[in-house]
């Protein structure tokens, strides 16, 4: 065996310029697959993972969302957040509101979103993961504090807003004691552009007493869904409207997230399998032409005694040691150009991910190429083994 | 040794019929060196790849060793080839991305003889027919009557009881096809049973048997 892998590696190399285009074309195909997927895989993990650390959420916003839409209803009452309160397999419950204000630092003015919530919540929401780049959050009694996101502190006004700066909302004076970091793409929109205070400074200086968010965290994450559904069609109720109040678990954002990722995935392992097939084609066009420029050899071989199975097996090796070979640089291709890819979609998209390289995946593109060269050298192999000795050997 | 009966093959070109070979009756024993002489399509190549087992008979048979081969499956054909025939061709066919004595170590490969084994016996072989000196030369870098003789000693190398040469001489001059000639005789010699399939006269003359054939047919 060891002899015929020689033979057949001794043909590969007697067509070199050939043998390495048939190998890059397979390793284009395999390095298209385990890229693709990898990065497919590194941000489903970077996503799913954010949310994941929410699962006991439930948020309930006053209006219905279909597809990207939303048309707000209304607000929230007094009598909802009691209500709510009276639903088993409630933690706790949030309530926020936000409007937009004008805000004024060194007489630039523009209108901002205002965030208000409980302290705690509203931090255990935005503060753990994107994380303060100057100063603290705020607490139950900072009544005249803010916290600003990222583009309040360096877009919105002609100078940069720092801890200690004092921002003037609606005519009120706020110190502010901390700014976010720049966000993620998942919370950028959340808050980069938005100003937060304590419920109550929000409620006074917004003058309303609207709720327009509702964060509800459940004891156990399996009741969520279940949960939700009785949070929405409680508030249902006190406003008489069917389709009043929306209530989304994490979970089930979490599963739409999945989804759109599996078709996602769906997609570029069909990108990755059209390269493979036009590879397949092209180690099949490569072996019959081998097998044609050899028929005369062939048919020496048999002459002097080899078998059927002695020409099946070293036309076999050959297209098997190609695949191999073009499937190890499509690995290695794979994982580099999932790592740039995945470092240059970081730095544009904002997440933070790195692909996800898994041995699976680099097997599977293993497995992939090692029978896609087989299968697509097996019918040349077939042909050539199956040549009669005294036509081939007549062929020149 | 090797005989035929009623060898037929008919090769159909369009609606004609061509007999190649018409109801050849030979019998060849062993240790003979019997030249086959004819006029160009008069069948003496086809006879000699019916009796080297390259190709199969209309009808009729070839018997080797009192085996019938149209009984025998490929791989049992292809053993026949290895083991009892060794074939030198007009021309040559060498495979030209080996070098000669792997060229000649190619039967012995695949009869599955161990690398070091077959190339030491290569080595031999081509010592026996004055290359020596030209082990790992690709056939492009031989002269014609080397290239023969590399061919030669692939035949010889599974040490077959048969060697079946068709036209051996055909493609080297008079004095390098002497020389191969020589080499046949010393084989006949040793023992071998040669066919050699020729349309030169004075080749035909070294045989210790000629036979003459005409249009597919063996004449008396």
């Amino acid at each position: 065996m060891r002899d015929k892998v020689l033979m057949a590696y001794r043909s590969i190399q007697e067509r070199r310029t050939r043998s390495i285009l048939t190998i890059l074309g397979i390793a284009v195909g395999i390095a298209a697959i385990v890229s693709l997927v990898s990065v497919g895989f590194g941000m489903e993990e970077a996503i799913t993972g954010e949310l994941t650390m929410f699962a006991d959420l439930i948020s309930v916003v006053p209006g219905k969302i279909s597809g990207a839409t939303y048309v707000e209803q209304g607000s929230f009452t007094d009598r909802d957040l009691k209500d709510l309160q009276r639903i088993a397999g409630i933690k706790d419950i949030t309530a926020m509101t936000y409007d937009a204000a004008e805000v004024e630092f060194r007489s630039k003015r523009t209108p901002i979103f205002i965030f208000g919530g409980e302290t705690e919540e509203l931090g255990s929401f935005y503060v753990d993961p994107v994380g303060l780049k100057e100063g603290r959050w705020l607490r139950e009694n900072d009544y005249k504090a803010c916290v600003i996101g990222d583009r309040v502190a360096n877009d919105f006004f002609d100078d940069p807003v720092h801890v200690n700066d004092k921002l003037i909302i609606n005519g009120e004076k706020f110190i502010v004691i901390g700014v976010f970091n720049k966000a993620s793409t998942l919370y950028a929109a959340d808050v980069d552009p938005h100003i937060f205070l304590n419920l109550r400074a929000a409620k006074d200086v917004l003058q309303t007493d609207d709720v327009k968010y509702i964060m509800v965290r459940v004891y156990n994450i399996d009741d969520a869904e279940e949960i939700a559904e009785e949070v929405a069609e409680t508030i249902n109720d006190n406003h008489g409207i069917e389709d009043f109040a929306t209530a989304i678990t994490m979970g089930s954002a979490l599963e739409q997230i999945g989804s759109v990722f599996s078709i996602l995935r769906g997609v570029l392992v069909g990108i990755a399998a059209i390269a493979l097939v036009v590879a397949s084609i092209g180690i099949m066009n490569t072996m019959l032409m081998s097998v044609m420029e050899r028929t005369h050899e062939i048919g020496v071989m048999k002459a002097i005694g080899a078998k059927s199975s002695d020409v099946l097996t070293l036309f076999l090796l050959e297209s098997g040691i190609v695949s191999i070979v073009g499937g190890v640089v499509g690995c290695i291709i794979g994982v580099l150009l999932a790592r740039i890819i995945s470092l240059v979609a970081s730095s544009a998209l904002g997440i933070e991910f790195s692909a996800g390289v898994r041995v699976m995946v680099l097997l599977a593109g293993l497995v992939v190429a090692i029978s896609v060269g087989m299968l697509s050298g097996f019918y040349p192999a077939r042909k050539a083994s199956r040549m009669s000795p005294v036509e081939a050997v007549r062929y020149e | 040794m090797i005989r035929t009966e009623h060898l037929t093959k008919i090769y159909r070109m369009g609606d004609t019929e061509v007999y190649a070979l018409n109801d050849v009756n030979l019998e060849i024993t062993e240790g003979e060196f019997v030249a086959v002489i004819g006029p160009s399509g008069s069948g003496k190549s086809t006879l000699l790849n019916m009796i080297g087992c390259l190709d199969t008979p209309t009808s009729g048979s070839v018997y080797i060793d009192n085996v019938n081969t149209a009984t025998l499956n490929e791989n049992q054909l292809a053993e026949i080839r290895r083991k009892k025939i060794g074939f030198i061709f007009q021309q040559f066919n060498l495979v030209h991305t080996l070098d000669a004595v792997e060229n000649v170590a190619l039967p012995l490969f695949f009869s599955g003889v161990r690398r070091d084994l077959r190339l030491k016996k290569a080595k031999e072989l081509l010592e026996s027919v004055g290359l020596g000196n030209r082990v790992h030369h690709k056939p492009a870098e031989l002269s014609g009557g080397q290239q023969q003789r590399v061919a030669i000693a692939r035949a010889l190398s599974n040490d077959p009881e048969v060697v079946i040469a068709d036209e051996p001489t055909g493609n080297v001059d008079s004095e390098t096809g002497n020389t191969i000639m020589d080499v046949l005789q010393g084989l006949n010699k040793d023992g071998r049973t040669i066919i050699v399939v020729t349309h030169d006269p004075e080749i035909a003359a070294r045989a210790t048997r000629t036979q003459r054939m005409r249009d597919g047919k063996l004449l008396a």
